[in-house]
Parts: structure tokens; sequence; C-alpha cells
């Protein structure tokens, strides 16, 4: 098979049991990789009635079709399942290095069932997989099992670690590669955790790849990496991270504030902005596997009570999620936060997001101290974050460990109080990209996304700023982001186009520079698809609507494609002063274009068979 | 050209735009921290069609033409368009995707301005107005 391997390797935890299994080409050409092959595996072999923690639950790794090809932005791997966090699909995204090495192992995915017996890891070295012995590392750290995976092993084996809250279960939990780079949303690390799997550690060396047209590609892939590298985002990216245009974000209404409550705090602009991260704790920029861009931060924060040494810093939606969203402009802070959420292996937003909702609570008088076992909730009091509510959340300790460490949803339906100013789709708190400020579009998105609220399922955050044009594909819009014109015929080709982004695995940052006649050469030159556009966009669209049908089967129906009444408030202050998302027209004008059925959610049996889906319609006729 | 009936009368607009921003407090705070210097490169509009803005060490110059010294970024756009901009009529994200606007070297520098391009267009507005040219304003 040309540009992927055709192997995925199945692991039995329980039975300890291995088998490397070739899948049809016509998996590939239909689903592409990554999340969208993932969905694919999932609809036919996942057990739906299983609890996502019980050892029947599947968790899956799965690279796209051009990782390890040393193209910029394009060796990321996606991580999916039902979600611990909602209850249905999940899927998540990660770069770093591990999407490389699965593939020099002569893999294409990773497929894992079952509980070992006791606390271990997987080692996989080249095509040899087996289950070692972790107990060594249950209840540490993701940075000190990360160093001492590598000391073990060595510092060319990559790592894929757990920390002590995926142990303990907490439902927003990730999975860390090689220390720095997070498969964050969703909760996959508690997965792991259910598993009794604290890592995954890997080393290949084959590097043997087939492709259809090597040459062409090698020339494609050069031009490519230069665009990707030279490109003014890129420039941005490089020199001050992914929280480069955080200051423009925060003119704009786009960073939340205080539980959303607001979308405008002047002084966050200069405080939290990439620049000046860049300025007073850089220490050197880092970048996933063959990326030109370099965007990861290293940081240091030397004196102070947020004093941490060298190492990973914090990107945009940490910065957020323990900046404004919890009341704070202190930067150090934020740096301290992501780098104990890194160690406890929590999802930054999620757990920022949660956070923020119990601040709120406590401030209405709807968490109490009986409530939270003593502990005060201020907004802006990060020592209290940092030092007790992480930790306890981590344990899942007391009181107020045991309320967060489920999610804002499921924390205001244990209390009976706060649903309302909730903020999430399909259970999934929302990133840092306020849509009143950032887009209405991204509104519609957020509630469409099949995993919940989602700045990355598509590119629609990138859209509506007018980052985005593809005249090939009639993809051509001039958007007004805070209105709700237009936004449903531009949603149908971003969720297509995320779901080709998402399946092949290629970052959002870097495949900016990709026109569609590249990504067609791509896909052309690696795979011999012999792919028109047309093609192309029928793959995103049939794993959109496949990732869709999962969530039927999981009961959700088009009433689950909404926002929080929070969400829906009209802006306070700032640019997004009035500004209020009208979901329901968009929503009704996206099921239209889309050919989804209003009341049940999914698309019509004539949308699924004109996309090759007609076996799958049958199955939820 | 739509707005302009020669390349002076866009560079004598924009440079008086920098003075009059300059003269803003708030505008002369944010324009020190770009701390580049800035070629706005309209030469596709007339070969003598550009200026340039020094806001390296704490100050702030700006002059006709092209800087002596090798400038840290340089947006080459055409006149009309530049008139557009500077009156926030044009959407520079967008601009770029476009390629109506090119950039080259680092902006960085400019996304710590690009909060305040409503505050330099109702100073635009009035400079406009100022000299005479209210029938360029962008409705």
């Amino acid at each position: 098979m040309n540009g992927n391997t055709g192997k995925i390797v199945n692991v039995d935890l329980t039975a300890g049991k291995m088998t490397v299994e070739t899948l049809p080409e016509e998996y590939y050409r239909k689903y592409i990789g990554g999340s969208g092959l993932a969905a694919k595996l999932f609809w036919e072999r996942g057990n739906f009635a299983a609890d996502p923690l019980s050892p029947e639950a599947m968790l899956l790794f799965m690279n796209g079709p051009f990782a390890g090809l040393r193209l910029s932005g394009a060796s990321r791997n996606s991580v999916a399942g039902c979600s611990p966090l909602t209850g249905h699909w999940g899927d998540s995204s990660c770069g770093g290095f591990f999407a490389p090495e699965l593939r020099y192992a002569g893999f294409d995915g990773l497929i894992l069932t079952g509980k070992a017996a006791k606390p271990s890891i997987l080692l996989i070295v080249d095509d040899k997989v087996t289950v070692e012995d972790g107990s060594a590392y249950w209840g540490k750290g993701t940075d000190e099992v990360t160093a001492a995976l590598k000391a073990k092993y060595g510092k060319d084996y990559r790592t894929l670690v757990i920390g002590p809250a995926a142990e303990h279960l907490v439902r927003y939990t990730m999975i860390l590669n090689d220390g720095h780079h997070a498969t964050g949303r969703a909760g996959f690390g508690a997965v792991m955790g259910s598993k009794n799997l604290k890592a995954i550690v890997i080393k290949a060396t084959k590097k043997d790849m087939m492709l259809a047209d090597p040459a062409a590609f090698d020339v494609l892939r050069k031009d490519l990496n230069v665009r990707i590298k030279d490109a003014l985002a890129s420039d941005v990216l490089h020199e001050n991270g992914t929280a480069a245009n955080l200051m423009g974000g925060v003119y704009s209404g786009d960073v939340p504030v205080k539980n959303w409550t607001s979308n405008f705090w002047e002084e966050a602009a200069d405080a939290l902005t990439g620049s000046t991260l860049t300025d007073n704790y850089l220490t050197r920029r880092g970048a996933c596997a063959y990326c030109g861009i370099a965007c990861k931060r290293y940081v240091e924060v030397k004196d102070g009570p947020y004093a941490i040494p060298d190492g990973p810093g914090p990107e945009y939606e940490t910065i957020v999620a323990f900046g404004t969203l919890i009341g704070s402009i202190d930067l150090a802070a934020t740096c301290k936060a992501g780098r104990v959420c890194n160690d406890l292996g929590l999802d930054s937003i999620s757990a920022g997001g949660t956070i923020a909702w119990a601040m709120e609570a406590f401030e209405r008088g709807d968490l109490t101290l009986t409530d939270t076992g003593g502990v005060e909730l201020k907004w802006g009091d990060l020592d209290t974050v940092i030092n007790r509510v992480l930790p306890m959340i981590s344990r899942r300790e007391g009181k107020l460990g045991e309320l967060l460490a489920d999610g804002s949803v499921a924390a205001a339906k244990k209390i009976g109080k706060g649903l309302d100013y909730t903020v999430h789709s399909k259970g999934l708190e929302a990133p840092m990209h306020d849509p009143r400020g950032g887009g209405h579009g991204m509104a519609l998105t957020y509630a469409m996304s099949p995993r919940g609220a989602c700045h990355v399922a598509d590119p629609m955050l990138f859209v509506e700023m007018g980052a985005r044009y593809y005249p090939e594909i009639g993809f051509d819009f001039m958007l007004e982001p805070k209105t709700g014109e237009n936004k449903a015929e531009a949603a149908v080709m971003s969720v297509a186009l995320g779901a080709i982004e998402n399946s092949a695995c290629f970052c959002q940052f870097a495949d900016a520079e990709v026109t569609i006649p590249d990504w067609l050469a791509l896909f052309n030159t690696v795979a011999g698809y012999g792919w028109e556009a047309k093609d192309m966009m029928a793959a995103g669209k049939r794993v959109f609507f496949l990732k869709r049908l999962i969530n039927y089967r999981y009961g959700l129906t088009s009433a689950d494609d909404c926002l929080t009444p929070r969400m829906l408030e009209p802006g306070k202050d700032g640019e997004a002063e009035g500004s209020q998302v009208d979901l329901e027209p968009m929503k009704a004008r996206f099921y239209e274009l889309m050919d989804i059925d209003p009341v049940s959610g999914i698309p019509t049996p004539a949308a699924l068979a004109a996309l090759g889906m007609a076996d799958e319609a049958k199955h939820v006729a | 050209m739509e707005f302009w009936k020669d390349e002076a009368e866009p560079i004598k607009a924009f440079l008086a735009l920098f003075a009059a921003s300059a003269a803003d407090p708030e505008l002369f705070e944010g324009l020190k921290k770009v701390n580049q210097l800035i070629w706005f490169d309209y030469t596709e509009s007339g070969p003598n069609c550009s200026f340039y803005v020094d806001a390296r060490g704490g100050e702030l110059k700006f002059g006709a033409g092209k800087p002596a010294d090798p400038p840290d970024l340089t947006m080459s756009l055409s006149a009309d368009d530049a008139h557009r901009s500077w009156s926030d009529k044009l959407n520079p994200v967008m601009a770029i995707t476009r390629k109506k606007i090119r950039v080259k070297g680092s902006a960085t520098g400019l996304l710590k301005l690009a909060p305040k391009l409503k505050k330099v267009a109702a100073i635009y507005l009035k400079v406009l107005k100022d000299l005479g040219w209210e029938d360029k304003i962008i409705k």
C-alpha cells in the first residue's frame, strides 16, 4: 500500500496479546487516516454499551498518511474513542514525536482494549510489541516518569505518559508525549489509566515507506516546507508562540474573562500576550517532528511564588484558561499552572473551564465552604488553584477534588445548581475563543463538532479572521465575524476541511499554506489516490458524517447540537458588547445545506448514499 | 487609481496621518512598542509612492520614500488598498491571505499596533477632512 503502512496493531491488555492486522485500502481512501480512520474502526468494532473507563472500551491511536515524511506540521497523530468526559465520540490531536515513530515501526495505528492486571508499559520496538511492568512508575508525575523512561530505554525512545490524575480516572486527563506535547482533550488519559497503562514507549529504525510518486512528493515537500516556514503567520508563531495574537484577541472580544462573564480585560492584552512571554520567560523555542515553524515554548520563571525551572511553556489555551478565564493576568502563574497540569496529566482547557465555573458558583453562593471542604474559591487566586485545587482534583481528594474531577457539567448536576453558567457543547468545556468576539460561525461549529465545543475540529476560527481562502472549491467568503451571515455556508466547507486536516493529522498552523491543489498533490503523490477536489472534499464530509452517526448510536440528536445559555448571552463589554449569537437560524441552514435531518441530527439516507455510506445508513435506519 | 489623482496624494495623506497619530499619546506609545523600521511600499501605484515609519529605539520618525536602512518589515500593496486599510475598510488578514497585501519580514511588532487600527482610522478620517479631501472618505 502506498502512503500508509496499511497495518495496525491490536493490543488486548487483559490477555497480553498482540495481533497485527492489514486494513483494506478502501478504508484509507474513504476515511483518510487519523481521526477519520479511527472513526471507521470504532464504528465497526466499538462496544457502544461499554463504559469508556471499562476494559471493554477501545482506545485508538491513529496516524495520518504523511506521518514521518519530513513535511512541516504533518506528523501529528489522533487519539480517539468514547470520551469519559462526554460519554460519546471523542478525538484529540497531538503533535510531538509519536506519529513518525509509529510509522517507522510499520504501523498506522494502535488499538488498545482490555485491562492489564497491574500497572504496565507498552513497549514498541520496531514491530515487536510487548507489555512491561510499570509498577515503579504508577503514582508519579509525567515529568519524573518521562525522565525515568528515557533514562531506562534511551533518550531517542519516544514516550506517551499519563499523570496521577489519569490513574484516578479524572475525566479530563491527557496523554503527554515526551513531556511536552499533549493529547489534551476529551479525557483519554483516564482511558489509559483505566487500563492500567501508565505509558507507551516506542522506538523504530526501519523508515521504509512506500509512496506512489516519491520524486514528485519530494519536490512538493521541499516547496511546502519553505512556504510554510516563510509564511507570515509562521513567523509570528515562531517568534511569540501560539499566544502571539492574544493581544488582538483581547481587543476583538475573543478572549473569555471570568467564566465568560466578560469579553474584555484590557490589561490582559499586554500582560499575557505572546511577546510578553518571550520577553520575560522564554528560554528557547521548540518544534514538533519535522516542523519548520517551531511554535513551542520553553520557559523559566526565575523567582517569586510561581518560580519554575526551564521546561515546557504554556500554549495560548493554557495562558487564557489559567489567566483571564479564572480572573488573573499573572503570566508567571499561568506558566506554573500549565507545568502543574502537565505533571498531573490534566487537560488545561477543561481544568481551567471547570475551575472558572466553580469560582463563579462560589461567588454566587451556589458552592459553599461546606461543598468545597473549606477551600475558598476566589477569582484570580492562583495560589489556591495551583497548590490546592489542581492537586486535589488530580487525586479526587476531599469534597472539592471529587466534585470537580468529572468536569463542570457533572459538578453542576451534582450540586443541582449552576448548569446555566457552564460553558460547553456536548459536555466538552469550550476552548479559549469566545464566538461573541471571535466570530459567530465558531459558535455554529462549536455546536456541530462531534466531540463537543472545539476550535480545532475545523478551521472556522481562521475562516472568520479571513485567514483561509480556497477559491478552487468556492471557498471565497468575506465574512463579518460578529454576525451569522453566510456562516452556515462557510461551515459546510469548514467542517469537511477540518475533517480532512484531522484525518490527515496536519497542523492547522502549518496547513494554512497548503492550497487545495497542494492537498490533492499530497494525497496523490503519497497515496496515489488520483483524487480531484470533489473526491477529497467528499472524504472530509464522510468523516464528519460518520462521527455524527457514532454519536447518534450514543443517543445524541440535533438537540445536542447546542450551546449553553452563557454562550448565547449578548457580549457585555469591549468590541463584543451587544454581540449575540443567533444559533438556531445558522443551525437550520447548516442542516439544510448538509442534508441533515433536523430532528435526528444525522444525515439523510440519500446524503449518506451519495457518499458511499449506504451500509452505515442501514445501521441507523 | 480609484481614490488618488497622482502618487503624491496618498503619501501626503499617510504622512499627515502618522504626524497626527504621533501627537496622540496612546498611539504614540503604541507605535513605539512596534520597535521596527517599516517600509509601506505602494510602488505598484507609482515609483515614488511609498513611505516609512521608523519606530526603533523608543523614537518615532517617518518620511516619504524608501528608508536608508534595510526595513525590518515591508508591506507592499496598492495605494488604493492602503487607503481602504487606513480607513479600516480592509481586513488586513483577509488581504494578506488573498495576496492583496504582501508582507516581507517580521510582523510581530505590527500585531501590537493592530488593536489600535480603529483609532487610527478615526484620526485618518479627520486628516482627510483637514486636507479638504472629504470626497475620498469611504462611506
